[in-house]
């Protein structure tokens, strides 16, 4: 089993799925082995807030914390306060948990999979495409190169394109049920964003070393993570 | 005569249209003694909420419903005061808006959040967070806490905000900082245009960031910061008189990026965008 296959079955490896070459593979990997780790943490969490009734911020505080403890997030200090709890949610907090293991998966992988020096390109300026649907990938592997498309990195990247992509389709499906007279609004910001992260990580395929670009990624996830946490607060 | 009875029916048309604007709109007022550092939240869902100092121990909280699909819920847990719209089944902004006015402790912890606000912020020294999807936010004369605003649409401004945290985002809404100096002031969006306007302070560490939206910072000649600005597929544009910077990391494409320093350059200011244009300018 490959990193890839794990992220697949991602969904039933936190549901605690018994399955051999998977324990082996999470036993010699490390980075596999802490994601499931984030993640059963994460729907552990979940299930509390769905039987309490409670809201969601302290999944979010531990997403910040796990990306903090992995560089991702690097602040001088926990600038954010926690959120007060006076909200009055009616979503179940379980949709969460698939949309909180593709944003940490996404965040995860652009500090892991740091790519090798030597793909790197010229510093030019990435293909920006016209507006793409709001749930559609972001379609970096579709611009890249030939050569490129076929690396094991931009495998990772329409693995990880794909799964943030069936995560907006349940996330519009969500919001159309619950406040029609929203998608369209909702819909509009995911795209923006879904266009961020899709020019950054474009521009980041063709120039891995691009420090700048990396932080624009992450900061785009960041901002799709706050429409997440938007929708909750404010959809019921 | 007949102008006299004009007059009466005119009168009474009036005050029946006033009498039905006072049942439509219900008032409730709420007032809760906290100690030091109270917690206050609100979740308003449709409507407009203010906050402004009061008295030191007392939270006053007047809520104002002004459609009938909505009830009003407060409640208070020791140090924490809680109110927030419940919306009835089939409410909209219009018939679920509640305007909430609150009056707390300068000191107290607050968090305002409405989908359509407005949403305003005036006077406090704790931390305060604002949370609007397409709310106007508005934050002004805060001392000392920190302040996180978010919004989705909603633009947001800040007047005179300083010596605390200040963390912005928004995805396409606009934002506007008026002489907000902190130790850190994090600015970021995705479409919308952040326009500075100040002198950066002392010892601040000021990032902005967008994805296609311009940034703009319009400075004072007495600043002193060390400014770094890079656009990875937009312009840059520098017109103040900027001491070059020695051993930059940025590769120095002038039209994309631009690295300098301003008197002392106590304040950092880093100004990136993916495809917007950033533009420094001299006040």
């Amino acid at each position: 089993m490959k990193c890839a296959d794990v992220q697949r079955v991602l969904p039933e490896v936190i549901e605690n799925r018994q399955d051999g070459e998977l324990e082996a593979h999470l036993k010699s990997c490390p980075a596999c082995s802490e994601l499931v780790s984030d993640l059963k943490l994460i729907s552990s969490e979940a299930r509390q807030l769905s039987a309490s009734d409670e809201p969601a911020p302290r999944v979010w505080v531990r997403i910040a914390a796990e990306l903090r403890a992995e560089g991702v997030i690097r602040e001088p200090e926990a600038a954010t306060p926690a959120p007060a709890t006076t909200s009055r949610r009616s979503w179940s907090a379980w949709w969460l948990v698939p949309v909180a293991a593709a944003l940490l998966a996404g965040a995860s992988y652009i500090v892991t999979h740091k790519p090798a020096p030597q793909v790197a390109g010229q510093q030019g300026p990435a293909v920006t495409t016209p507006a793409a649907p709001a749930s559609q990938p972001p379609a970096t592997v579709a611009q890249a190169p030939a050569a490129k498309a076929s690396s094991p990195q931009n495998a990772k990247n329409r693995e990880v394109a794909e799964a943030s992509s069936a995560e907006d389709q349940q996330f519009l499906s969500e919001v159309s049920q619950r406040a029609p007279g929203m998608r369209v609004t909702y819909e509009n910001q995911l795209r923006s964003v879904n266009n961020y992260i899709r020019d950054a990580q474009a521009y980041l395929d063709q120039n891995p070393d691009d420090e700048d670009a990396r932080q624009h990624l992450i900061e785009a996830y960041q901002q799709k993570a706050m429409l997440y946490q938007m929708a909750l607060d404010h959809v019921q | 005569m007949e102008s006299m009875q004009r007059t009466a029916v005119a009168g009474l048309v009036l005050a029946m249209c006033l009498a039905s604007v006072a049942i439509a709109e219900s008032r409730k007022e709420y007032r809760y003694n906290v100690g030091p550092q109270a917690n206050v939240s609100v979740d308003a869902q449709y409507g407009a909420v203010s906050v402004k100092p009061g008295s030191a121990n007392q939270v006053l909280i007047t809520a104002i419903a002004k459609g009938d699909k909505v009830d009003v819920e407060s409640q208070q847990n020791g140090n924490r005061v809680e109110v927030g719209s419940r919306l009835r089944p089939g409410a909209d902004p219009q018939s679920g808006r509640v305007d909430y006015e609150l009056s707390v402790p300068p000191d107290a912890t607050v968090h305002l959040r409405s989908s359509t606000g407005p949403i305003t912020a005036d006077g406090l020294q704790g931390d305060v967070t604002l949370e609007g999807a397409g709310a106007q936010v508005e934050a002004r004369n805060l001392n000392r806490g920190h302040l996180v605003v978010q919004t989705m649409s909603g633009p947001i401004t800040l007047n005179n905000v300083h010596n605390g945290h200040v963390e912005i985002t928004s995805i396409s809404g606009d934002i506007h900082l008026n002489s907000v100096t902190a130790q850190l002031v994090k600015v970021e969006s995705t479409n919308g245009r952040i326009f500075y306007s100040g002198d950066f302070g002392s010892g601040g560490d000021y990032r902005f960031s967008t994805h296609t939206g311009d940034i703009e910072a319009l400075v004072p000649a007495s600043a002193s910061a060390e400014f770094s600005a890079q656009s990875l597929q937009g312009q840059v544009q520098n017109d103040f008189p900027l001491q070059p910077k020695q051993h930059s990391h940025i590769s120095l494409d002038a039209t994309r990026a631009f690295i300098g320093t301003a008197g002392k350059a106590a304040s950092a200011v880093v100004m990136r965008s993916f495809s917007g244009k950033i533009r420094l300018k001299q006040r």
